[in-house]
């Protein structure tokens, strides 16, 4: 089939409306929110219903044309980075809550829906949905599942993963099929739920998802403490954690970030080394206890100053000031680049060092926001690219922090996703065995290799073949520490 | 700052308007993750931005579809040099699309080329690689202007200024179809000259008194007619009559300020009331009021991108009021008080008017905003009645202003105001926007029309004359045509003279 | 039962003589009996044996403590047990990042008195004593508590695993948050020993709560049941809040029980809420830490002992009363006796079903076909041979059984890992 054919039978199945073709158009959706890479698709088309996104999977099936899924794209990894000669299917017309169950504490809802709306829609019943990106004013629940999206809460509520209870997926042949159980819990069978949220939308499209929401918690305190520098807040951080509290949100913000949200958003942060922000939320018993509890953790680490939000706008203010922080970044900064890196908590305290030495190292700045509770960092490694070299300088010191998080037992990527920004990394976390038997599982949904190909995995696996023959890796074999 | 009761679901509102931050609503439901983010794109609460659970809107047709106007002009490359939008603006925007969410034709499309950040998109490849041709110029038209992505964004994007020099671009450098050209030159060659808008009022009051719309859409005529003017004719308003202004109006006890009004084009022609009410509550508050002869202020032109049009209005009136000694040039109209504070950057390169531009700028205030300034001096008398009060973009995105309108109101005893859900999204005015894409105005317009009902509000207040048209025309189309609507100081006015509510309702 | 020739020497090769023995009467998988156990002590060993036992084409069952052999329907063969038991260390555990690793074959009660000397518990409370941490993962195994703190797959954060081919592979880490990569750790929980024998497990970690208290309400009427925990669950005191919500049916009189663990002042505020909320139902009783703990020693038991047919029921919590209804009505048609327990806030139904074989067969089968209708699972998790020889232990399966034979032919095409257990015939 060529191109003007797949157009005509993509517009008979969707209308001349939800097919974009024209060259100028297109280009407007050549990258998602990570600018580094950008590939024109061959076509944009936005389907309207779950129907629809069956027609035209099943018709790239049988042409043997790959696809990508997109939501809003403000992904930061390159997930919905289309591919050459590919078609780019958008969700943002799927954007239906389709039922609302609170006895069962679920919602059912089209991937294109925005993640705040869930909780608005059932907000007069005193209910929200947990998950909170800090994009989740405009990101999709589609693209949440996809990327198993974090946010400042998933220390205490988990992730996208552990409220996601079903979904209707469409398979790359254009089957669908219901994993999960949606309102029932234990279906029989393989966690297939669970390896698909987190996936990064290479084994299938979510057409219907079922999530799950909670309960709005009975009270919510939130402080902001400022400390001299990253270490003795971290020490607050592990004092707070150590004391058997776990915080509904821990966040902190180094002295550079604050100057670029002080200046583009001025929510009233004190000048500090670092400042952390903690906010505890439940029963009100429980949320008064340990609230003393860390005001005292952080008066015992020589906290400059301590605020306490007294009300909800103040408490609005300090999230608003971490929520802009990377867009903040243009205030003070050409470029930005941000990275996604994990560490155990008990080894912020290196790692934070090792990136302040390679920041030295490599004469460019490097901003610090990040999860504390989980040890989760968005380092923002700040450059002008139209000084010459200074891009990919830039790229090099991120690569050394990531190393830097493998090194102290860290991950590659805590919400991010790997997309096609960190492929190159996965070597250095995953033995070539570790990533074949994963993509096994990407065999069994994708055997044709057209579900967003090219993401995740460097080196992709054939599906005929068989898995080799047990061999240690070199590595291994030579007893070099592990990056488990 | 306030004490709120502990939990999420305390009760609220009362002092809602207390805080002077231009950003401050808050929506009790809402929980703090999102009232953050909400206000991360400056909006005071998240059920401010689009919240669509609407399947795609039916307007689509013109942005990809098969309907939309081209005329296969061809021109590379897109820019020339005279203020093309700049490379270090558009560099600004980071691509993370939180303006997205905001943007009404976002919000009715769904697809990236009628969303800030694909049209900035848009303007980075015209600056470089592609021409200026009908696909890029169809989502450039599209845009409302409505300013809410500058508003949302965390990089702070001047989108304004973007979309402001990439019209000014499209005006010269693309060739419009036919009938296009020719409809946008009838709007021009009427809207910003009030004389030839009266003209054309009389018969228009013949045309509504004796209801030969009505009759024409019963005859099925009416569906014949091209849309756009469908969209005109669904836009005239019910006709007061013209209540004329004195040049100089003296103050009400002692002198505290000397101040120039502008009468506007529309307004003064359809909406002279306004202006009536608006010289009385200056005069009450104690201002020397002056209103000279005067023409237009150029702010439909300067948001359609014709810019030497534009210029001219612009010098035009600075020479009207600059040698009248004023303390300060107060509008009633907020399209109209956006254009006149941006003088000083529009008239940036000419020589005779660029320091007297500035310095004209630096006055103007727009009525609310000015009388906040001043402090209330007058009594007020009671009003109870509810009132619903729609942010007009120009005013809330374009110039900050939300909280001096909603002061302005709340110092009126008795008097209760609603807020609007969606109230960052346009009702899909954007100056002569509604007249030239009729089918998203007219979906927008129902989308606010549907928002302001729900309030329950026994009249609408809001400071821009172009709003008005577009919600009464809206409402009317939904059979709630008899709805009040009003100008915050055609409410003011009514309370400083004692009136009963009815003077409100009855309009 | 011999079914192939077994090469014991080449096994003891690897694992050392002292590792094989041949299998008795009590090794043999619902009837089935293997020629041999296996118990290597390490990774590498346990690669070595999986290769050669794919190499053969045997059929392999991993084993760690043997509680739930009894899981899903009778092997079409097995040859070896592969024994997990000598592999039962903890390899690290960082209570500062409330972590820990550990070997499959750790007994999760073992491991719980470890963590607890830093005031530490993995969030899992299966009532099956002696079970594997292996074995807790490959079945999904969960108690009461996983109202508060998920299941297994919502702790587990990296594995380590065996191929039926030998291949070592890991995914997941140490760090909780990781989105490198594909989820396999949620793959293989609750997978039953098919795609794998998993050899390492990777979990978060919760503080231990410093009280606890219990309240306790008794019904004489099962509908009841049903609006008590609704009451619940749409309280205040939900999800979060609520350490465990339970019930137990039998006879003619029930129980709900609800556990919350906190600081004192927050477990004393919350069981007087809850009382108050329990109020139209009836007069509550409030145990404090040390009843409490007794208490659900007895309450959160399986209502079933062998001989019996034991069922796990899924379906969305609302429909509770449904499940109960057509329990106790098909029972009562079939005379057959039924005791019947769950974890009432998430859904899930236990039934114990005594009586003539017949009437047991019957009453599951009516019970299915209601859930059929209404959503949800029927799943026999225990049953004496005679009856799992008539009755499917999965009942019907949604559409996604292409895509899980599919995955199961991808990691394990010689279908060497307990073959014909799991559903569909794997």
């Amino acid at each position: 089939m060529d191109r003007g054919q797949l157009i005509e039978t993509m517009q008979e199945i969707l209308g001349p409306e939800g097919v974009i073709h024209q060259r100028e158009e297109l280009r407007t959706y050549e990258c998602d929110g990570l600018m580094n890479y950008r590939v024109i698709p061959d076509l944009v088309v936005l389907p309207e219903s779950a129907e629809q996104v069956q027609q035209i999977v099943k018709t790239c099936y049988d042409e043997g044309i790959p696809f990508v899924a997109r939501g809003s794209g403000t992904g930061l990894s390159g997930g919905a980075l289309p591919v050459e000669s590919g078609v780019l299917i958008v969700l943002t017309r799927l954007r239906r809550i389709l039922e609302v169950d609170i006895p069962n504490g679920r919602v059912v809802v089209e991937p294109g829906v925005i993640n705040v709306w869930v909780s608005q829609e059932v907000a007069d019943e005193g209910y929200y949905y947990a998950p909170d990106p800090a994009s989740q004013i405009v990101s999709s629940i589609g693209g949440n599942l996809a990327e198993n999206s974090g946010g400042v809460h998933c220390l205490k509520y988990g992730f996208t993963t552990n409220h996601v209870m079903g979904a209707e997926i469409v398979l790359p042949d254009g089957s669908v099929v219901h994993i999960g159980g949606g309102k029932s819990p234990d279906v029989p069978g393989y966690e297939l739920l669970g390896a698909f949220v987190g996936s990064e939308g290479t084994l299938g499209i979510a057409t219907k998802i079922t999530l799950r929401i909670l309960r709005q918690p009975e009270d919510v305190r939130t402080l902001l403490a400022a400390f001299k520098d990253t270490e003795e807040a971290g020490g607050a951080v592990s004092g707070i954690i150590g004391g058997g509290i776990v915080p509904a949100a821990i966040e902190m913000m180094d002295a550079l970030t604050i100057e670029a949200v002080e200046k583009q958003i001025s929510p009233g942060f004190p000048e500090a080394g670092a400042i952390l922000i903690v906010e505890l939320d439940g029963p009100e018993a429980e949320v008064e206890h340990q609230f003393e509890h860390v005001i005292r953790v952080c008066e015992e680490n020589e906290a400059s100053a301590i605020r306490v939000a007294e009300d909800d706008e103040e408490r609005a203010l300090l999230w608003k000031g971490r929520q802009a922080a990377f867009g903040a970044m243009g205030s003070i900064s050409k470029d930005y680049y941000v990275q996604d890196g994990v560490v155990p908590r008990t080894e912020l305290g290196a790692v934070l060092k090792k990136i302040a030495d390679l920041s030295e190292e490599y004469g460019l700045r490097v901003a610090n926001v990040f999860h504390a509770g989980d040890g989760n960092l968005h380092p923002l490694v700040l450059y002008d690219n139209d000084t010459p070299g200074e891009a990919d300088k830039a790229e090099e010191l991120a690569g050394e922090i990531v190393f830097a998080c493998l090194e102290h037992g860290g991950s590659l990527t805590g919400e991010h996703g790997i997309g096609r920004d960190k492929m190159k990394y996965m070597p250095k976390m995953f033995t070539s065995d570790d990533m074949d038997v994963m993509q096994l599982l990407r065999c069994a949904f994708d055997p044709h290799r057209i579900c967003n190909p090219g993401k995740i995995f460097p080196t992709p696996r054939l599906c005929g073949e068989r898995p080799g023959p047990f061999h240690m890796h070199p590595v291994q074999k030579a007893g070099l520490a592990e990056n488990f | 700052m306030v004490e709120r009761n502990g939990g999420r679901n305390g009760s609220g509102g009362e002092d809602r308007y207390s805080a002077t931050n231009a950003t401050e609503r808050r929506d009790p439901e809402g929980t703090t993750g999102e009232e953050a983010m909400a206000g991360a794109i400056g909006a005071g609460s998240p059920e401010d931005i689009g919240q669509s659970t609407r399947a795609a809107s039916d307007s689509i047709q013109q942005t990809i579809g098969a309907d939309r106007a081209e005329s296969g002009s061809y021109t590379f490359p897109a820019f020339d040099d005279h203020h093309p939008p700049e490379k270090d603006l558009i560099d600004d925007c980071v691509h993370c699309g939180f303006c997205l969410p905001t943007c009404p034709t976002y919000v009715l499309f769904g697809e990236e080329m009628d969303s800030p950040r694909g049209r900035i998109y848009l303007m980075n490849k015209g600056l470089t690689e592609e021409p200026m041709n009908d696909e890029m110029v169809r989502h450039w038209d599209l845009c409302l202007g409505c300013m809410a992505c500058v508003t949302a964004c965390p990089s702070g994007v001047q989108y304004d200024k973007l979309i402001e020099a990439t019209r000014q671009q499209v005006e010269r450098r693309y060739e419009r179809r036919a009938d296009d050209k020719a409809f946008r030159e009838m709007i021009f060659q009427f809207f910003p000259y009030p004389n030839r808008l009266r003209a054309i009022a009389a018969p228009m009051r013949l045309y509504q008194r004796f209801g030969i719309g009505d009759k024409l859409r019963r005859a099925g005529i009416m569906q014949r007619i091209p849309s756009r003017m469908q969209a005109m004719e669904a836009l005239l308003p019910d006709l007061p009559k013209e209540e004329k202004i004195p040049d100089l109006t003296g103050p009400v006890g002692e002198r505290r300020r000397r101040v120039g009004v502008l009468t506007g084009c529309v307004q003064r022609v359809f909406f002279s009331p306004v202006n009536a009410a608006t010289v009385r509550v200056l005069a009450a508050e104690g201002c020397e009021v002056v209103a000279p002869k005067q023409g237009c202020c150029g702010a439909l032109s300067t948001h359609a991108g014709r810019e030497e049009e534009s210029l001219n209005f612009a010098r035009k009136t600075i020479d009207t009021f600059e040698d009248l000694n004023l303390d300060n040039v107060v509008v009633n109209a907020a399209g109209c008080g956006s254009t006149m504070k941006e003088y000083g950057y529009l008239l940036r390169d000419d020589p005779d008017y660029a320091e007297r531009a500035k310095a004209f700028s630096a006055k103007v205030r727009d009525v609310s905003e000015f009388l906040q300034e001043l402090g209330p001096v007058a009594e007020r008398n009671p009003l109870p009645v509810t009132a619903a009060y729609h942010d007009a973009c120009h005013l809330a995105h374009a110039q900050g202003i939300r909280s001096q309108p909603r002061q302005t109101l709340k110092q009126i005893p008795g008097m209760e105001v609603k807020e609007i859900r969606e109230a960052e999204v346009c009702c899909g005015s954007a100056g002569i926007y509604n007249m030239v894409e009729p089918e998203p105005a007219a979906e927008l317009g129902e989308r606010k029309a549907n928002n302001i009902l729900k309030t329950g509000a026994q009249v609408i207040v809001t400071s821009n004359p172009g709003c008005m048209l577009q919600i009464q025309s809206s409402l009317k189309k939904m059979g709630h045509g008899g709805l009040p609507m009003a100008h915050p100081m055609e409410v003011l006015d009514a309370s400083l003279r004692g009136e009963p509510v009815e003077t409100l309702l009855d309009k | 039962m011999q079914t192939q020739n077994v090469p014991t020497e080449e096994l003891q090769g690897i694992v050392g003589e002292e590792h094989v023995r041949e299998a008795s009467a009590e090794d043999a998988v619902d009837g089935v009996e293997p020629s041999l156990v296996v118990e290597p002590g390490t990774i590498e060993e346990t690669s070595e044996v999986m290769k050669l036992a794919n190499r053969e084409g045997l059929a392999v069952s991993p084993r760690g403590s043997g509680t739930k052999m009894g899981l899903g329907n009778p092997p079409k063969q097995v040859d070896l047990i592969l024994s997990t038991t000598r592999m039962d260390k903890i390899i690290e555990h960082v209570p500062g990042d409330q972590i820990v690793r550990v070997q499959a074959g750790l007994r999760l009660q073992d491991l719980q008195e470890n963590l607890a000397e830093s005031d530490q518990m993995l969030g899992v409370d299966p009532p099956e004593e002696g079970a594997t941490v292996g074995g807790m993962v490959a079945a999904n195994s969960s108690g009461p508590r996983r109202l508060r703190y998920g299941t297994v797959r919502d702790l587990i954060i990296g594995i380590k695993v065996v191929l039926a081919d030998g291949t070592v592979a890991k995914a997941g880490g140490k760090v909780v948050k990781n989105v490198a990569g594909y989820d396999l750790s949620k793959l293989f929980t609750g997978s039953l020993g098919t795609l794998g024998v998993i050899a390492e497990a990777n979990f978060r970690l919760h503080p231990i709560r410093e009280t606890a208290r219990t309240v306790f309400l008794e019904v004489d009427d099962h509908a009841k049941i049903a609006d008590a925990v609704q009451d619940l669950t749409h309280s205040s005191l939900s999800q979060f809040v609520l350490d465990a919500l339970e019930m137990r049916w039998e006879g003619d009189r029930g129980v709900i029980a609800a556990l919350f663990e906190g600081i004192e002042p927050a477990v004393e505020a919350q069981s007087s809420a809850a009382t108050e909320v329990l109020r139209s139902h009836g007069e509550s009783r409030v145990l404090g830490e040390d009843d409490g703990e007794t208490f659900w020693e007895h309450f959160a038991r399986r209502p079933w002992t062998t001989g019996d047919v034991g069922l796990k029921i899924g379906a969305p919590p609302s429909d509770l009363t449904a499940v109960l209804d057509s329990v106790v009505g098909a029972v009562e048609r079939a005379g057959i006796e039924v005791r019947i327990s769950g974890h009432a806030g998430t859904g899930v139904t236990f039934a114990g079903l005594s009586g003539g074989e017949d009437g047991l067969v019957e009453v599951v089968d009516e019970v299915r076909e209601i859930r059929l209708r209404r959503g949800g699972s029927v799943v026999v998790q225990e049953a004496p041979l005679t009856i799992k020889e008539r009755l499917d232990a999965w009942g019907s399966v949604g559409d996604y059984l292409g895509l899980t034979q599919r995955v199961k032919e991808k990691f394990d095409p010689e279908y060497t890992m307990n073959p014909g257990r799991f559903l569909g015939g794997i």
